[in-house]
């Protein structure tokens, strides 16, 4: 199957004026200007097959929206080779952007003061969505995210969730095979970015869209991508599945039991603190933390010693693990 | 692409008519400049003429800027500029129509609105004071008609041009107000081309400044007559519309790889 996305070797510097502070600065800058270099991202090179959804992860000033701006052929190379949805974005004009939805979190398109339908037919019109599809999408679109009642309402009226599904809406009309959501959840409660994810998930099964999409939010990650790529300082350090990246960081599991026993014969801290190091106590919860390799047998061992009511093993929260990926780097457990 | 003109169009008047009272605004504004200059020369001219403008010939120059400036004005910099600066040009980027069309799309809803309503106060204030009725020319108004739409095709492109160095600069807006403020004179808007000194007057014909408003309106109100003149003027429209417009594609093809795409 040949890849939707391609990106090879892919580099954007942008120039930045720098300047000292104060006047004496200002005025240095104003005839003698310095430059520094920013390398936003540095020959990062991957493969997107259609139907993947793969997350950018890391931190602000990563190189992760420079990189999705580069793919959706807003920003301009500065060495490398782009391929997407079977186009260059720079040449492939209007057939590579009616293949493509583009949602930024922080900028929206919808016309602020009219109600969002005004936009949806805007799109119609600019996209050439024939009438019956256009129609029929709409539906679709309004029941997944339920928008029924919004249509009508002034944009500006409606809260940050509602206008976040009516931009999806806006940017779906015209059925693009390739999404890049910048930050589609951003400043959403829980509740709407539940709802967005379940919309997304959903979109993707029935359309078989490839979506890729960069967050904050760790949940965005988790629920949605099969493939993350993380990216610091404008460099790719690991391209692969969440689960194999939380292996090869996180060296501990945690163990969470529920112990058992009756007031007289309680387990104490320093009885489970000979098993592993002690996250958390709290009679009758507790959670140890040891080393990743050592989690059967040391389960085995608490098992066998103690009144153990219920115990499970699990990974480190998944924001700690991405912590430590940031500041370790990934390839240190290799 | 007439329907999406046609879709673009239809969202500009609905968003105008949220905001009825800035529509008073900008008439208000575009209808001052030149009522201000008119009672200035007015009460230069007293009951005689300067520079062959009696008060009637003032009169007639006046309310032909008031109608052939809202007709030709393009505020595209201003757009552009926040666009640009704010990160506003992302989704316009990718979707499958240029920015440009947009922004024609806009000039022709605000342009098709306010002059209108000049037109129609034109009218009655022609019907109550003489002095400001054209004489009944249809050849002479379809050479203006022409005149008008390519000042309106110049002037779009210079605005946008101008708009699109804040890819470069953030004072893209203040090069605008420059341009603006030289056009008062040059270009007609405060005092007919005729009283200029001549060295001014000369540099506005050599520059594209009469082509943008003072030629339209000078043959609107007779002042340019002769098809000597005429084609003249018609193809100095032209060659600077012609310069503009390479302008424009230079500005826009270097400056789109220039952008920083602004924002998340």
């Amino acid at each position: 199957m040949p890849s939707i996305v391609t990106a090879e070797r892919l580099s954007k510097t942008f120039q930045v004026k720098v300047r000292d502070p104060g006047l004496r600065g200002a005025l240095r800058a104003l005839f003698q200007p310095r430059y520094r270099d920013v390398h936003a991202v540095r020959d990062v090179t991957f493969r997107i097959d259609p139907g993947e959804i793969v997350a950018f992860l890391g931190p602000n000033g990563a190189g992760k929206t420079t990189t999705l701006k580069m793919l959706a052929g807003l920003l301009y190379p500065t060495s490398g080779r782009v391929e997407a949805a079977g186009f260059n974005p720079w040449t492939g004009g209007p057939p590579f952007k009616r293949r493509i939805a583009l949602v930024l979190g922080n900028r929206q398109q919808l016309v602020w003061d009219l109600p969002p339908e005004e936009t949806f037919l805007l799109n119609r019109a600019i996209y050439d969505v024939p009438e019956g599809d256009y129609r029929e999408r709409l539906a679709e679109l309004v029941a997944l995210l339920e928008l029924a009642d919004v249509l009508q309402k002034p944009v500006r009226q409606l809260s940050l969730g509602e206008r976040m599904k009516c931009e999806l809406v806006a940017s779906l009309l015209h059925r693009p095979p390739l999404l890049f959501l910048d930050e589609p959840t951003l400043g959403l409660d829980v509740t709407a970015q539940e709802a967005i994810r379940r919309f997304l998930i959903e979109y993707r099964e029935r359309h078989g869209a490839t979506v890729l999409l960069t967050s904050h939010y760790m949940q965005d990650v988790t629920a949605l991508a099969s493939r993350v790529l993380m990216i610091n300082r404008g460099r790719l350090l690991y391209d692969g599945a969440l689960e194999v990246l939380v292996a090869r960081i996180a060296r501990t599991k945690r163990i969470e039991l529920v112990l058992g026993g009756g007031d007289g014969n309680r387990v104490t801290p320093e009885a489970l603190a000979s098993f592993g190091e002690v996250k958390s106590f709290r009679f009758p919860n507790a959670v140890l933390e040891v080393r990743r390799e050592d989690a059967p047998a040391t389960s085995a061992r608490l098992l066998a010693a103690l009144p153990v009511a219920d115990l499970s093993i699990e990974d480190p929260p998944i924001e700690e693990v991405i912590r430590l990926a940031f500041a370790r780097g990934v390839e240190e457990d290799e | 692409m007439i329907r999406r003109y046609a879709a673009l169009i239809r969202n500009a008047w609905l968003v105008d008519l949220q905001y009825r009272a800035s529509i008073v605004l900008w008439l208000l504004w575009g209808v001052t400049e030149p009522a201000i200059a008119l009672g200035i020369w007015w009460a230069i001219a007293g009951d005689g003429s300067v520079g062959g403008y009696a008060r009637a010939d003032f009169a007639r120059y006046f309310f032909a800027v008031m109608l052939i400036n809202q007709l030709t004005i393009a505020w595209d910099s201003w757009y552009l500029d926040r666009w640009i600066r704010e990160g506003d040009l992302n989704y316009r980027l990718a979707r499958p129509l240029d920015p440009a069309h947009e922004a024609v799309a806009e000039n022709i809803a605000y342009k098709a609105r306010t002059a209108s309503v000049i037109l129609v106060v034109w009218l009655l204030v022609a019907a109550a004071w003489p002095a400001v009725r054209l004489p009944f020319a249809p050849g002479r108004w379809a050479v203006t008609l022409l005149a008008v739409l390519l000042a309106a095709a110049m002037r779009f492109f210079i605005s946008f041009t101008t708009g699109l160095l804040a890819f470069w600069t953030t004072r893209a807006t203040a090069i605008m107000e420059l341009h603006a403020g030289v056009s008062l004179f040059l270009a007609g808007r405060i005092a007919p081309l005729a009283l200029l000194p001549p060295a001014v007057a000369g540099v506005a014909g050599v520059l594209w400044f009469r082509s943008m408003l003072a030629f339209p309106v000078d043959l609107l109100t007779g002042a340019v007559h002769g098809t000597d003149a005429i084609v003249r003027g018609l193809a100095a429209q032209l060659f600077w519309l012609g310069v503009w417009i390479v302008a424009y594609r230079i500005a826009w093809s270097r400056g789109i790889r220039k952008y920083g795409a602004v924002g998340g």
